[in-house]
């Protein structure tokens, strides 16, 4: 083995993690100070301001806080699952982000092509999914290993939430796969390219779909019930914390990935709206990929716009109500939708 | 018509969407929160602060000390040769430890020379800090009084 040969396989992935993660939890961190300023301001506060300037530096407080917290272990609690749960959480979030495409392959003078994206998996969003559903875990261990009983209903209704989001959720997705006839990301954002539309358009039952969805799967306002701040007890009762922030961290990882996945599959990714990107790309490489992926967060942060609107407006949906958009309202819409895609693309988008 | 309308509202989600048009209206409102160090509160004029003393119109009448439910007052009268000329209290502690700033020494006082102040910030690390005499006494007459039965004293809006 040569030196080049590891730098192929573990050096360039690795430095590309790293320079992938320290943005990532920059952005989740700065997620909960936006979400909560913007939050206080659409309940005419002005939110977490007292830190920095502007509060800019609240996260890195509340980070420290929970970081110095006593980590409690309930007694009557399975101690090694107790542990270990967060990590379940919080772990999926994050390796999602590894097959997201941020801009346009980057091309050395030299000829090599660096693409902006960890691992770009011929079956990324399948990975995505899979790992989404692994997350689960980590909210029914908690619940099950916190030996008392108010935490184990939260982790039985998130487990019913999730698994009544996850099909619709997936249904949305294929929609969006068979338009483009690949799971890989960046083909799905180079159909979009060549199509000339994005695919909010042509699937935007699968856009409803999956933006409801999205927000069930990552438990929040209106379908915050495995959590239920305000009312009902949720799955991390009994968490305190460093563990408690792993959930908080996952949750917003989350949030994040739902929002960059959405933006690829149906807001066109790095695409730079209203220009050409192919003539671009062919005259200033490297200036494209910045604008791309200044494009790509731009629109990502529509969506976590979005997020936090709703969860200002609407209030939370009873148990059976939840249930029942997701088997009897969503998943409908969800097939339909994909014969009405199929045919679409039979006809029209050939 | 009518079930075509609903349907329409149905499928647009429309109370959901009236909804987000409503709390999008506050984003841009002024708001309530009120920037307190940075920013001093105005209070209402009658609040209820930190007891104020005039000693200059004091006359020793003890009337204070006699109404205030805690005990908190203290009010020692000059001598009787010194009294016919100088009615001013030889010395006038307040133990504002103790204050519950019920307003009974102010409506007692026949001079209007305790009164209350806006002060409201009085926390402190040594409680004997709060232990005021004539000189520690605060003491401003910038400061406008208010007494509860005199109404006129109440200062008119200009
Ligand atoms: S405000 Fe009330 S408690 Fe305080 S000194 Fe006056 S009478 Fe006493
Ligand atoms: S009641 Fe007024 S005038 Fe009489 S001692 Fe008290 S402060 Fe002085």
């Amino acid at each position: 083995m040569d030196f080049a040969t590891i730098m192929q396989y573990a050096g360039w992935p690795l430095i590309k993690i790293v320079i992938l993660l320290i943005p990532v939890f920059t952005v989740v961190a700065y997620m909960v100070w936006f979400e909560r300023r913007l939050l206080a301001f659409f309940q005419s506060r002005l939110g977490p301001n007292r830190v920095g300037p502007l509060g800019l530096i609240q996260p890195i407080a509340d980070g420290l806080k929970l970081f110095l917290k006593e980590d409690l272990v309930p007694m009557n609690s399975r101690p090694f699952l107790f542990k270990i749960a967060p990590i379940f959480a919080f772990f999926p979030a994050f390796v999602g982000f590894a097959i997201v495409s941020w801009a346009l392959p980057w091309v050395t003078p030299s000829g090599k092509v660096h693409p902006f994206v960890v691992a770009d998996v011929d079956l990324g969003i399948l990975f995505v999914l899979a790992l989404s559903s692994l997350s689960i875990f980590g909210i029914i261990l908690a619940g099950w290993s916190s030996g008392s009983k108010y935490p184990l209903f939260g982790s039985l209704r998130s487990a019913s939430q999730m698994l009544a989001y996850e099909v619709p959720m997936t249904l949305s997705v294929v929609a969006v796969v068979l338009l483009a006839g690949s799971f890989r990301l960046s083909d799905i954002v180079a159909a979009q390219e060549k199509l000339g539309w994005y695919y909010l358009f042509p699937g935007i039952l699968a856009f409803g779909v999956y933006l409801v969805s999205a927000v069930a799967e990552s438990n929040r306002v209106p379908f915050d019930l495995p959590e239920g701040e305000s009312e009902i007890i949720g799955f991390h009762t009994e968490y305190s914390g460093m563990r408690f922030a792993w959930y908080f961290v996952g949750e917003y990882a989350n949030v994040t990935l739902i929002s960059v996945l959405g933006t690829t599959m149906f807001l066109g990714g790095y695409d730079i709206p209203f220009v050409n990107d192919a003539a671009l790309y062919a005259a200033h490489p490297e200036l494209t990929s910045v604008l791309g992926v200044c494009a790509f967060a731009a629109k990502a942060a529509l969506f976590a716009v979005f997020f936090i609107w709703i969860r200002a407006t609407w209030p939370r949906y009873r148990y059976d109500q939840l249930l029942k958009i997701g088997w009897i309202v969503l998943l409908p819409i969800a097939l339909a939708n994909l014969v009405l895609v199929a045919l679409l693309k039979l006809w029209l988008l050939r | 018509m009518n079930a075509a309308a609903r349907f329409i509202k149905m499928v647009t989600f429309w109370e959901l969407l009236k909804g987000m048009a409503i709390t999008s209206r506050f984003v841009a409102k002024p708001k309530v929160t009120e920037l307190y160090p940075d920013v001093r509160p105005v209070l209402p004029y009658r609040t209820k602060g930190r007891l104020h003393v005039e000693i200059e119109t004091c006359i020793s009448c003890r009337m204070c000390e006699k109404a205030c439910p805690e005990g908190c007052i203290k009010v020692f009268q000059p001598s009787k040769e010194v009294f016919k000329t100088d009615k001013r209290p030889v010395e006038f502690y307040i133990s504002q430890e103790h204050c519950l700033h019920c307003g009974m020494c102010v409506d007692a006082c026949p001079t209007g020379s305790i009164h209350h102040s806006q002060e409201f910030e009085m926390a402190i690390y040594n409680p004997d800090d709060l232990l005021f005499d004539k000189e520690t006494l605060p003491y401003d007459l910038d400061i406008k009084r208010f007494r509860w039965n005199f109404i006129e004293n109440v200062p008119v809006k200009k």
